[in-house]
């Protein structure tokens, strides 16, 4: 009789009909989330004396993970009873999922200022914390690391806008770099370095969406904007979005650029071959002189940045990273240790800067945002792939050109889609400086500041 | 002689025990693809379908916004182009493939070193898709990718194969067919050699000469299998992700954004309620686009 024990469909579907009900009651009575949407502050460490524990770390893979290791090394020697495991990972396609899903969530991660806005509420509010350093740390980046009023990201390094050039084309061309001090000037030097260089395309016009919206924020930031004001209303039209991208207009049009993806393939070979000869771009484009010209290697220069009118600021922001405490750390009292350690303490600061294993010379691809630090000794040495130019030097005053006033809306990496397609769409002549800004805004109220 | 044992007077009959007794065993069979299927297929749907209606970005209480998702990308320029972007890529991929992947397996089915010939055609399906699409990048590079080195050398121009809008997409659906292909071939090879023999042998004996026979037993008779390709092909084609996403980003001008990468973008930037909502459109869509291509093969096969 195996009838009796048949699965009849009409039990079968009772069966599976009840599964879907206590499903999906579950899902909309059990799952609400019960974090709230605001940072958490997080308190002043009360340790047991030592502190001890154990952490874990995310950091970029690379160079930057074995710089960050030797930090580490340095900071559990000072706290030996700490134990930190320090993970080498892909930090930004990782870390938004592992805190929606609080599953491993490390302890602390080094973390784009570009896109915190965008995982602010899982993170600790360190304002408390942050508080008696308030004072040295440079302004705009305390400014990138508040959201809504709270600091959610320990401020960690400063990005300055530099012009990178060619010496010795500009010698030949007769181009003198210290007069280059506006836009303008810029353009008349490039106007004579392709007469002097008829196949070159002297101004680097970067081809990547994402980094050109960047690199259009380094050039905004430089005058003292952003994209959003400070009740968080859209601003890009206005002088400073106008101003920069006519120039780059201006740029293209008259044949005086080379539209190129940063570092890739064609970039690297039309920056050795004397295609271009400017890079306007932050200080870790001295990267490529160091790793990957061959041709050009030691004949590259940095300098400050034109002005966008004479005498106004001689830099801007470009990028930059902070350290994170997202709200569901094991042991965020000891990050909060590490990262003091390392941002504030000259014993900190000067293992990840100075002279290592992995960068003999020190790091030089960016500078301290802590201002004692700033206005130190310099951290790394001159650089010879730059023929020995004092880095240090060029890059901590340009820093402290930068003004304040820059600031990253929550949807800034969702706004590459607009603001960024439609810059290279300038590029390829489809679009005016003036309908770059026009689309652009309506697209991005449309898309990311109407929507519910 | 065998004779049934004799029943205890009064004891209840054997069957009408067993019909007492709790049909406990089958759930117990069942439980455990139920409990899994549960957890992590129904649960997560639901929970998705509700998330579909907040605004809900990973953190703090959802909140309730009705219909607003749906209604943002039922009238959205980017969703809509999204699934433009996805509906061109399935019309250069999937037409052209079933066609040539079918007349591969004809080819196939008695052709001598047929397991080299099929190794041949899984290898770019089994290799590692991102080396895959980093390949495609060197290969087809404006500046320095081998295809415009070739034309350089026959005194013809660069063309901008993943730069120019117009041509990005047919380079991005050359690598879809090239990684697929196989995969479409070994399908439609197993659903001919499912074909018995002796219709063949049926219709050679009444004079039936090679096409006749392609077009009135093969091609009916394979149309099951192509079906059932086309579907998976639209599924694959529709999620297609990794692709766009290692070759072009999703560039230039957005012009190789596919209906997956654009869900992607929801998800990446936090905006799971929009994401929900873009999840199940695609689903509803996908199901109804897979479900004309098969209503129209079967109509085929039917006639």
């Amino acid at each position: 009789m195996t009838n009796d024990y048949r699965l009849t469909r009409r039990s079968l579907l009772r069966g599976a009909g009840a599964a879907a009900l206590a499903s999906g009651f579950a899902s909309v009575v059990g799952c609400a989330p019960s974090n709230s949407g605001s940072p958490q502050p997080l308190g002043t460490p009360s340790f047991t004396a030592p502190p001890s524990g154990e952490i874990t770390i995310w950091d970029r893979s690379g160079d930057l993970y074995r710089v960050f290791d030797k930090a580490i090394a340095s900071f559990t020697a000072k706290y030996p009873q700490v134990k930190v495991n320090h993970v080498a990972i892909d930090i930004n396609a990782t870390l938004p999922n592992t805190l929606i899903t609080g599953a491993d969530v490390p302890d602390g991660a080094f973390y784009d200022d570009a896109l915190i806005p965008g995982i602010a509420p899982h993170l600790y509010d360190l304002s408390q914390l942050i508080e008696p350093y308030r004072n040295d740390i440079a302004p705009y980046k305390l400014g990138v690391a508040t959201v809504e009023g709270r600091v959610v990201a320990v401020p960690w390094d400063l990005d300055p806008g530099l012009l990178f050039y060619r010496e010795d084309m500009l010698q030949t061309a007769g181009v003198d770099p210290a007069g280059i001090t506006t836009y303008d000037a810029l353009i008349d030097a490039a106007t004579k370095v392709k007469a002097a260089f008829p196949d070159s395309k002297p101004i680097h016009l970067e081809a990547n969406e994402f980094l050109s919206q960047l690199w259009l924020d380094m050039f905004v930031s430089q005058q003292g904007a952003a994209m959003v004001d400070a009740e968080g209303r859209l601003t890009l039209d206005s002088p400073a979005y106008r101003n920069a991208l006519t120039f780059l207009h201006s740029v293209n049009q008259q044949g005086l650029g080379t539209v190129a993806k940063y570092l890739e393939p064609t970039d690297v070979a039309t920056l050795d071959n004397g295609t271009q000869a400017f890079v306007p771009w932050a200080q870790w484009f001295v990267f490529a002189p160091q790793q990957l010209l061959t041709e050009t290697k030691g004949k590259w220069r940095a300098t400050f940045l034109p002005a966008w009118r004479s005498g106004g600021a001689r830099s801007g922001v470009m990028g930059g990273a902070s350290f994170v405490i997202p709200a569901k750390a094991r042991n965020p009292q000891l990050a909060w240790l590490l990262y003091e350690y390392l941002t504030f303490h000259p014993d900190g600061y000067r293992t990840v800067y100075g002279p290592n294993d992995v960068y003999p010379g020190g790091i030089n691809t960016s500078v301290p945002s802590y201002l004692p630090a700033l206005q130190s000794e310099a951290l790394f040495e001159p650089v010879a792939e730059l023929g020995g130019q004092d880095l240090w030097e060029v890059a901590t005053n340009a820093a402290r050109e930068v003004p304040g006033g820059y600031r990253i809306p929550i949807w800034w990496g969702r706004a590459v889609d607009y603001l960024g397609v439609n810059l290279q769409r300038m590029f390829a002549g489809q679009l005016t400086p003036e309908e770059v800004i026009a689309t652009s805004a309506e697209q991005i109220q449309e898309n990311l500041i109407d929507r519910p | 002689m065998v004779t049934a044992p004799a029943r205890a007077e009064g004891a209840t009959p054997p069957a009408r025990r067993r019909r007492r007794r709790p049909p406990l065993a089958p759930y117990l069979f069942v439980a455990p693809f139920l409990l899994i299927f549960l957890g992590f297929g129904l649960y997560p749907m639901a929970f998705a379908l509700q998330l579909s209606f907040t605004n809900w970005r990973g953190a703090g209480a959802l909140e309730w916004i009705g219909l607003d998702n749906y209604i943002y990308l039922l009238t959205s320029e980017d969703f809509w182009g999204s699934l433009a972007n996805s509906g061109v890529l399935w019309l250069l991929v999937i037409p052209g493939q079933v066609i040539v992947a079918l007349a591969i397996a004809v080819a196939l089915v008695k052709a001598r070193l047929r397991n080299l010939f099929i190794a041949a055609l899984v290898a770019p399906f089994v290799t590692p898709l991102v080396a895959m699409a980093q390949v495609w990048i060197v290969l087809f590079d404006r500046d320095f990718g081998a295809v415009n080195l070739g034309l350089r050398d026959l005194g013809l121009p660069a063309i901008g194969w993943l730069t120019d809008p117009a041509l990005a997409k047919p380079t991005l659906a050359l690598l879809v067919l090239w990684r697929t292909t196989g995969y479409a071939v070994i399908l439609l090879l197993a659903g001919l050699q499912s074909i018995p023999s002796q219709v063949y042998e049926a219709a050679r004996l009444d004079g039936a000469g090679a096409w006749t026979q392609f077009w009135r037993i093969t091609l009916p008779l394979v149309m099951r299998t192509v079906s059932f390709y086309v579907v998976i092909g639209t599924l694959t084609v529709f999620q297609l992700f990794a692709e766009p996403y290692v070759v072009t980003d999703g560039g230039p001008f957005n012009s190789t954004r596919t209906a997956g990468l654009y869900l992607y973008d929801h998800i990446t930037n936090s905006d799971l309620g929009l994401g929900s909502a873009n999840s199940f459109l695609l689903v509803v869509m996908v199901f109804a686009l897979s479900l004309a291509s098969v209503r129209i093969l079967r109509s085929r096969e039917d006639g």
